[in-house]
Parts: C-alpha cells; structure tokens; sequence
C-alpha cells in the first residue's frame, strides 16, 4: 500500500502555493475578527468551564436532579440561531441526550460561532440573558 | 526584504509542501487543505517575530500547522453537527468525492479508518505513518512522551488494522 502516491494535487499546484505564500508579507496587517476577541472567547471559555465542573460537582450531590447545563446551554445557542426550533429537535434525535459521547463541547460550539462571526458581546448576552 | 521576509520566504520554500501533506491527510480535500496551508502560514508570518529559536523551526512550524488543523476539525465538527450529519460521514463523503484521490480501493479504506480515529490517535498516526516523522521530533511537536506516542500508534495501528482486516500491511511500530 503506498504512503504518498493516493493524493495528489492539480498541475503546477506547488510552485502556484509557494508564489501565493510568499506574497504574505506583503499584504496589509489585519487583525482578524477571531484574533481581537481571542481574549473575550477565553474568558468566555472559561466561565463554561467553571459551570461544567460546577455541574459535575453538583451532579454528584444530586444526581437525579441535575440537568445537564453543557446540553441546556448548546440548544439554548441553537435555539436563538434557529429561532423555529425545528433543528435543535433534529440534533437531539441525532445525539440521543448526551452530545459530549460524539466528542462536541460546549468550547468547540462557542469557538465555531466566533469563527462563523457571532460577537462575543452577544453570546455574552445569550449566556446572561438564560442565566448560564 | 529585510530579515523577517526572507526567514518567512526560507521557510515557505522549505516547508510548504510538507505543511500541505500533512494538513491534506486531516481535511481529506485538496480546497480545504489549500485555504488551511494559506491560514497556517498566515499564522507563522504574524507569530514569526515571537519564534526565539528555543524550539527548532522545523518543530515550531509544525506545532503551528497541527494546532490550526486541530482548530480546523472542531469547527468542522460542528458544522457537521448543524447539517444534520457526523465528523466521520463528512470525512467519508470527502474521501469519496475528492477528485484527488488516486489511490485503490485499500487506500481509500486506510484513509477512511485514519479518519475515524479519536484526535490524538489521528495525530500520532499521520505524523508517524504518513510524515514518517521519528519518534523524537513528534514529542517536541506533541509536546508528549515518546513512551506515550509509541503506546498511542500502538494503539491506532490495531484499530486501523482492525478496520482494514489482518492481511494489510501498515508498517510497524
């Protein structure tokens, strides 16, 4: 079986890349929208942290009780970007109940909205706006 | 040109390809791979006055380009999630669909299994079976024990075999 000969790319792909990558330097300094909220997503990374491990301590006092807030806070997201609610059903059929088994973290749905362009401010406000 | 340029230019002529490789193996797409490379040497050019010289360029440039993959897949596990459908069926359907794709039907399978492996097992895959990297380089990059690395190719080597059946040969630890 060969290591490097099942991919291959278009004619003269390398040389065209390399031209491309090198006109980096040249082009005007711009700090993206990701790289200028990079401090405002870790703050907000962290407080998901602190009330997943919140979670976890108080699943263990009360298991029966506890709801799972990584889950709540997800479809809450989805809810007001898909304010007919018709895909958060979908991807609870498709999930079961526990998202996190696919390897989905709250993290990786806040670092895909402010990739995809959500202000950090808004997400912020959704957070405050449900109590999360 | 001053210093900064040219060491960014040494490095696109020296590394480029290699970056583009490796990112090609976790994106399964050649317009994936090609706008990931553009970001990832984005990254280096701004990161560029910051790089010490303590780690190797080599090491540093790699760590950077495994970093913005890694990036790459978990926004890309989300979006998959609000159409509706998994990582590992999108990963399947780019394998399928790539008009790049030139191998037979047992490549096809080993990339299809490489693709479903968990994230470090991924990483640890690609680098050691595809980049041929020694064991030693891929812990700077990692930043994880050798001991760790052969234990988790160790591991990815049995589930890919696993998936592929006994009779394919995919190298040794």
């Amino acid at each position: 079986m060969s290591k490097r000969n099942d991919i291959t790319t278009p004619e003269g792909y390398f040389g065209d890349l390399q031209k491309r990558l090198s006109e980096i330097p040249a082009r005007p300094v711009r700090v993206s929208m990701v790289h200028r909220l990079a401090p405002y997503a870790a703050i907000a990374a962290s407080f998901l942290v602190a009330v997943m491990l919140g979670n976890a301590i108080l699943r263990h006092s009360a298991p029966a009780s506890a709801e799972d807030d990584t889950w709540t806070y997800v479809s809450y997201l989805a809810d007001a970007l898909d304010p007919d609610g018709a895909a958060m059903m979908d991807l609870a059929d498709y999930y079961g109940e526990d998202p996190e088994e696919e390897g989905l973290s709250a993290e990786d749905i806040v670092n895909y909205l402010l990739a995809d362009g959500i202000s950090v401010e808004h997400l912020n406000y959704l957070s405050y706006e449900e109590g999360f | 040109m001053d210093n900064a340029e040219r060491l960014f230019n040494e490095i696109v002529k020296e590394y480029s390809e290699r970056v583009y490789w490796h990112v090609r193996r976790f994106v399964n797409n050649h317009e994936d791979a090609d706008d990931l490379v553009q970001e990832i040497f984005l990254k280096i050019w701004t990161a560029l006055p910051s790089f010490r010289g303590e780690a190797q360029l080599f090491t540093w440039v790699y760590r950077i380009a495994t970093n913005e993959t890694l990036n790459w897949l978990r926004r890309e596990k989300v979006r998959s999630a609000l159409r509706f459908t998994s990582i590992d069926a999108e990963m399947e359907r780019r394998i399928d669909s790539d008009p790049f794709f030139d191998g037979d039907a047992a490549d096809r399978a080993l990339s299809k299994a490489v693709a479903k492996l968990p994230e470090k097992q991924r990483q640890v895959f690609i680098l050691r079976y595809y980049d041929e990297m020694p064991y030693e380089q891929m812990s700077e990059v990692l930043d994880t024990s050798v001991g760790a690395l052969k234990a988790s190719y160790h591991i990815a080597q049995e589930k890919v075999r696993s998936a592929l059946g006994k009779d394919i040969f995919i190298g040794s630890d």
